[in-house]
């Protein structure tokens, strides 16, 4: 098993390294969404930070959840990828805040699942699995060899999704 | 847009000035707090990439205690404290006036804690900025997070991931006689805040 690949903030990582685990660590709002092509055994991770894209950005970044998405798909699609029969899953998406007086006046995480929604929706794709919302951070590990994705809370222990 | 390079020279001995006399501020109300002094160490202000933020506090998946407050007023911003677990609880023994190691977890009482020493280093440190610039400013209540430091750090990179590229980092190291907790204060001051510090210069020049 390789180290650890860290998908850091506004970060994506295509690998088809059976011996790579791509890890997105301390999601809070964020969203972790994977995607992986059990017949290539190619594996892919988006980090998004915000819901939409900005003017300005990349048409492609991974910052943004609708940007991130697609930036995925074709960047996955480009090497053998095909995402009719690729598997996608999601985690993250929490209201930090959710407990404080100050949560009602951003609740990204709520947002961010949204966009992702309505991005695949668009794009006819069903997720398989996702652990969204509440109020704890999520370590996502995506491993390349099986294509499974785990989810971890804070002294919790990995959970598949 | 608001990015690094608005950071000139200028603008960071500004920050320089308020900052060190906000975080010596902010002791003071500390100290009040606890009723014996307590000394600040080495306050350091530093201009860090909104992106790198997770390297600077131990990993994006250790554990840490995040205390999180909005300034509102002529002056606008967020301002996080940062500490990691282990040391929030040494901070609430030292609150609590128990030896060190008597705290194991955070429960309410604890954590309420936690909040009022956001809310005082708070208050202190906005209150030496606004004297500093002429504007008046207050902070709203705080909220006490206890996560992984990626999860907590999401909260200032959401509110502005999109506009602001970078956030200004201030490390203290507050001492009470023994004991030592390191602080990274984390403020994010919106962009015409920045105006009123850049304003604030040419006022004094």
């Amino acid at each position: 098993m390789n180290d650890p690949i860290n998908v850091g903030l506004g970060e994506r990582v295509i690998s088809a390294d059976p011996a790579d685990v791509l890890v997105a660590y301390g999601l809070g709002s964020c969203l972790g969404i994977s995607m992986y092509d059990p017949v290539r055994r190619l594996c892919g991770m988006i980090h998004a930070v915000l819901p939409q894209r900005m003017n300005g950005a990349e048409p492609d970044s991974a910052r943004f959840v609708d940007s991130g998405i697609e930036g995925l798909i074709h960047e996955m699609e480009r090497r053998g990828a095909d995402p009719r029969r690729s598997i996608f899953r999601m985690a993250g998406g929490a209201n930090m805040l959710l407990a404080s007086g100050v949560s009602h006046t951003f609740d990204i995480g709520n947002r961010n699942v949204e966009a992702a929604l309505r991005t695949f929706q668009r794009l006819g794709i069903v997720l398989k699995a996702k652990d969204v919302g509440g109020n704890l951070g999520r370590t996502v590990r995506l491993y390349v060899a099986d294509g499974r994705m785990t989810v971890r809370i804070l002294n919790g222990k990995e959970q598949e999704l | 847009m608001l990015d690094s390079t608005h950071f000139d020279e200028d603008l960071l001995k500004t920050l320089h000035a308020v900052a060190g006399a906000g975080i010596h501020n902010a002791a003071r109300g500390f100290s009040s707090l606890l009723g014996h002094q307590i000394q600040v160490l080495n306050p350091v202000v530093r201009v860090v990439p909104i992106l790198e933020i997770p390297r600077y506090v131990g990993g994006p998946e250790s554990e840490a205690i995040g205390i999180y407050l909005r300034a509102e007023g002529d002056i606008a911003g967020q301002i996080m404290l940062i500490i990691p677990f282990h040391k929030g609880l040494e901070l609430v023994d030292l609150l609590m006036d128990v030896p060190a190691g008597t705290t194991t977890q955070l429960g309410s009482l604890e954590r309420s804690a936690l909040g009022e020493v956001g809310n005082l280093t708070g208050t202190f440190f906005l209150n030496a900025v606004a004297n500093l610039t002429g504007t008046s400013v207050r902070p709203t209540p705080p909220a006490v997070i206890v996560d992984m430091v990626g999860a907590i750090l999401d909260v200032i990179i959401a509110t502005t991931g999109g506009v602001t590229e970078s956030v200004i980092l201030m490390q203290a190291e507050f001492i009470d006689g023994e004991r030592s907790v390191e602080t990274n204060f984390w403020v994010i001051p919106d962009p015409t805040t920045l105006k009123t510090f850049r304003n604030g210069v040419s006022a004094e020049s």
